[in-house]
């Protein structure tokens, strides 16, 4: 549980990084005209789409993960002795290539200009263009599918917490941690939804600033979970296998 | 059928083919090769909150909340959450489940259902149908799970299966718009506008109404509609469109401009001197256009075999069904089928070659180079050997004239008529003529009822009287003495290498008689050695055919570097030495220009014309290459091969991936979803390696000239050593003849 709870405080964290495109989506969705309650919905189910979205990606990630894991695995049961071992080596494997992900995200949220190229998208620009034709219609479909469509969109945050969930080997569990996220970033998202625009952009910069380290805290101790051998010590490894 | 065969994409340019549909979008009446085009043209034209594109995305993104929402209840039935305590929760997780496929497939396979449909009632099977009856088959197994037989459900599989196409035609189509954007300026130039000025008003017009004369103004930024001199204003202009070089050229008043370039940092206003049509600049958007919508016959093989597998690939599922339903439970044995089904979906097969070809003509015509069809694209990959013509292709040209020798006339008056008479050919040595006459102050004398003789040279009339000028040969066909001075003299004149030309006229009721020889200078160009030095490191054989003298074409083929020559070729030679050839090397190229070439452009597998060819050369080449572009040719062969190449790997990847993913759907071993995946990922791949195309360099105008200078010097050093190769190929060449 403890797990989740840090991955619900690093998408709280990391949400002021949202604020740079996603908050200006969450803004430029606006008040409906029929009042409060109605933009109360019109932004509970952008946030909706957003949550399942990420969920789906993290129950993927989760699944390929466990794909991985589990090919290694058969493969090393041929063998006669390695059994736990290597399997454990294969999801320490994927851990150390999350970490490592993760940790890249997070130097380039400190303005690591090497790593931009990681978020070409493919077609993801005239996405982002089409979309804004959703933010100004009614009806309840179409701020949903905005949410849904928006969670699509190159993130490096989504990017490092797909990482995170691939290295937990199990699509349930990739699912959670996505969702966990997910809620994470909803205060945030709902506020600027509700207010506007609250923050001064400096006071963004330092946001950035704390989901990098955040982020990067995350992936140090993702990196950690894979590189320290389970035989170091017990103690150790109950501290980063919170799950 | 609803779409003219040989109309293009909205989208993506290719041409429609058999799946291509109309749909409307924001008003207009749009054409499409398929329905990830027409999405993604809707999601890119989209704006305004009205607009249809908007109202795809909603559908999209709803259809993929309600899927992916299905595929999480899925993923907790199928870890055994519901299992134990929580089994009670089962049947309502299940009608959930029902409820929100039941949306998802609408929503989703309403697009695919709507093409098969369409394609059904022409009485065709197209590979959207292998998706209905999958997705469809897996959710009507799967409602009736849910209201009487039990079991599994498979709403998980009908969702995604429709997401991941539906997903993985809007990537290819991205894609493929990735491909159609350097064509676009070149389609759009026929529907362009240019800015009349008309008195103190300003018009956007259609450029095909300008006419010459009127005054168009240009802004920084935009492209030159129309040819003209520049009335005011000063600028750069870029005119790698027209030239194939891209750098910038200054220009200022009186200066002429070419519709095509762009006017890169300064106002224009330009006095149009030509119609807008008929430019050089539209006539390049017109061959593109044409071209696009040729194919090629890999093409057509590739649409021949998508056509056979949708048929066999339904008797497959079913011969899988009836197989594994012997073995296994009937839904397990259904998902098998539908494995096959989905996995078969032969999209990148037809990828394969279309993207390639408009990828490389455009980028051709971007650096102002014509292809006339895909076919020719793929038979100068072919090509093993390359046929020159001499003047004006390997030489500049415009020769200039050394030497005039007469008979009992005025060297004015043969200038004169000769001037006259040549005004109006195209031909090399014409130009010479002219500027010699200029020179002298001559004027030409009025010629009516001029007419080419194809390689012999031209005739005309003067106040009744015939005048003609070429080669010896012609003067012999019309039976006119040559006296021996001239002969003696022109023989000389030959063996220097140089050009002779004879003219004489009647006069009167006596027969005509050869008054003068006069001979020209032919100068190789400067990149011409490069040029082919670079063509046979290629592998090519490369080869001289003139129909000029053996002195003249052994003089340029050792300054060039081509040790294989043959001259004094009639066009129908050129044909017979192509059609000798033509067996030990598959495919044979032919470069040429003007009039004398036409045959054997036209003969050749491949016909190349340089630059101010003429229209009748234009109409029977196959690649035309920009004024002075001979420096491309080298790179056009490897662009060509790179497209061809390109191609064959599309079409092994798809046939291989086809075929290995079959296997393993009919063996059990592919999930459906899985195998969706898969065939999204394939055409994916299919069009980013055609995208590969892209980023080869493009073309850089030879910075080894500096190195052709020093070439230059070295070979005038060795005067000897020239001579004597000049000898060598004068032999040859005479043995050959």
């Amino acid at each position: 549980m403890t797990y989740y709870a840090l991955l619900f405080i690093a998408g709280f964290a990391g949400s002021f990084h949202c604020i740079g495109m996603c908050g200006g989506f969450a803004c430029a969705l606006g008040a409906d005209p029929r009042g409060p309650s109605a933009t109360a919905v019109r932004h509970a189910l952008y946030n909706t789409g957003r949550l399942t979205t990420y969920c789906f990606l993290g129950g993927l990630a989760g699944g390929l993960g466990w794909a991985i894991y589990s090919c290694l695995g058969t493969r090393s049961q041929l063998g006669v002795v390695v059994l736990s071992e290597s399997l454990n080596a294969a999801q320490r494997g994927l851990a150390v290539i999350a970490g490592l992900l993760m940790i890249l995200m997070a130097l380039q949220f400190f303005g690591l200009r090497g790593v931009r190229r990681v978020r070409t998208g493919f077609g993801g620009s005239t996405l982002v263009i089409a979309l804004r034709s959703l933010l100004s219609r009614r009806g309840h479909a179409a701020p949903l599918a905005f949410g849904v469509l928006n969670g699509f969109l190159p993130c490096p945050l989504v990017y490092a917490m797909v990482a995170q969930a691939a290295s937990t080997v199990d699509v349930l569990s990739g699912c959670l941690t996505m969702a966990a996220f997910g809620l994470g970033t909803f205060p945030t998202m709902l506020t600027m939804g509700g207010l506007g625009r609250l923050l001064a952009p400096r006071w963004r910069q330092r946001g950035v600033r704390l989901a990098g380290s955040f982020i990067l805290a995350l992936g140090l101790v993702t990196l950690g979970r894979g590189l320290v051998p389970m035989t170091a010590g017990h103690g150790l490894h109950h501290i980063w296998h919170f799950a | 059928m609803t779409a003219a065969p040989d109309a293009l994409c909205r989208h993506c340019l290719l041409p429609l083919g058999r799946r291509g549909f109309a749909r409307t979008v924001n008003g207009e009446s749009c054409q499409f090769c398929c329905y990830g085009c027409c999405i993604a043209h809707q999601v890119k034209s989209g704006s305004g909150d009205a607009s249809e594109a908007a109202w795809f995305l909603v559908r999209l993104g709803v259809g993929s909340f309600l899927s992916m929402n299905i595929m999480l209840f899925s993923l907790l039935v199928y870890s055994g959450a519901f299992t134990g305590a929580d089994r009670g929760v089962l049947p309502t997780i299940q009608l959930l489940l029902w409820g929100l496929a039941t949306p998802a497939v609408l929503i989703l396979g309403e697009p695919f259902l709507r093409e098969t449909w369409s394609q059904a009632r022409r009485g065709r099977l197209s590979s959207s149908a292998l998706i209905v009856l999958g997705s469809l088959a897996a959710y009507i197994y799967s409602t009736l799970a849910v209201f009487r037989l039990g079991g599994h459900l498979y709403f998980d599989t009908a969702a995604m299966v429709l997401m991941l196409f539906t997903l993985g035609r809007y990537l290819e189509a991205a894609g493929r718009a990735r491909a159609s954007r350097d064509l676009a300026p070149l389609l759009a130039a026929e529907s362009e506008s240019a800015t009349v000025v008309e008195g103190a008003e300003e018009h956007r017009r259609p450029v095909r109404e300008v006419r010459a004369g009127m005054l168009i103004r240009v802004k920084p930024g935009e492209r030159i509609p129309v040819d003209g001199l520049i009335v005011e204003g000063c600028s750069h202009t870029d005119d790698s469109v027209i030239s194939g070089e891209s750098r910038q050229i200054a220009k200022a008043v009186g200066g002429s401009v070419l519709a095509g370039s762009i006017n890169l940092d300064g106002p224009l206003l330009i006095r149009s001197s030509g119609a807008g049509n008929a430019s050089r600049w539209a006539q390049i958007c017109r061959s593109v256009r044409e071209a696009l919508r040729q194919s090629s016959r890999t093409q057509r093989i590739a649409d021949r075999l998508v056509g056979a597998f949708v048929p066999v690939v339904l008797a497959l599922a079913g011969i899988t069904l009836a197989y594994w339903a012997q073995h296994l439970p009937f839904d397990r044995a259904m998902l098998v089928a539908l494995s096959v089904l989905v996995v078969a979906c032969p999209c990148a097969v037809g990828l394969a070659a279309p993207m390639a070809h408009s990828l490389g003509i455009g980028q051709l015509a971007r650096h102002g180079c014509l292809v006339r069809s895909p076919r020719a694209l793929e038979a100068l990959a072919l090509t093993r050997l390359i046929a020159f013509d001499k003047t004006g292709t390997l030489t500049l040209g415009w020769p200039h004239l050394v030497d005039l020798e007469i008979d009992g006339v005025g060297g004015d008056e043969v200038l004169a008529r000769l001037a006259g008479l040549e005004r109006h050919s195209e031909h090399g040595l014409a130009r010479a003529i002219a500027s010699a006459a200029r020179a002298r102050g001559v004027d030409p004398i009025a010629t009516e009822d001029v007419r080419v003789v194809p390689g012999r040279g031209l005739r005309g009339v003067v106040h009744g009287e015939l005048v003609a000028a070429g080669s010896a040969a012609l003067m012999n066909e019309l039976g006119w003495q040559l006296p021996s001075t001239l002969v003696e003299r022109a023989d000389l004149m030959a063996t220097s290498g140089h050009s002779v030309v004879f003219v004489g006229w009647s006069e009167g009721v006596c027969a005509g008689r050869v008054r003068a020889a006069l001979s020209f200078d032919d100068t190789p160009l400067p990149e011409a050695r490069i040029t082919i030095e670079a063509l046979r490191a290629q592998g090519l054989r490369v080869m001289l055919l003139t129909g000029d003298h053996a002195g003249a074409a052994a003089r340029v083929a050792a300054t060039v570097g081509v040790d294989e020559w043959q001259a004094g070729l009639l066009p129908e030679a050129k044909r017979l030495a192509l059609d000798q050839y033509r067996p030990h090397h598959g495919a044979v190229g032919m470069v040429g220009d003007g009039l004398n070439d036409a045959p054997g452009l036209a003969w050749a597998d491949v016909g190349i014309a340089v630059g101010s060819a003429t229209d009748l050369a234009r109409e029977t080449a196959d690649l035309v290459l920009p004024p002075g572009g001979l420096w491309l040719l080298p790179w056009v062969v490897c662009r060509a091969r790179a497209v061809r190449s390109t191609i064959f790997a599309n079409l092994a990847w798809a046939f291989g991936y086809n075929s290995v993913a079959l296997t393993c759907a009919m063996l059990g071993l592919l999930q459906p979803i899985l195998a969706a995946a898969v065939m999204a990922g394939s055409s994916l791949l299919v069009v980013l390696n055609s995208l590969r195309l892209e980023r080869l360099p493009g073309p850089s105008y030879p910075s080894a000239l500096p190195l052709s200078a020093a070439a230059r010097p070295a070979s005038e050093g060795q005067p000897a050593q020239q001579a004597q190769l000049e000898g060598a190929a004068v032999q040859r060449g005479e043995r050959r003849l």
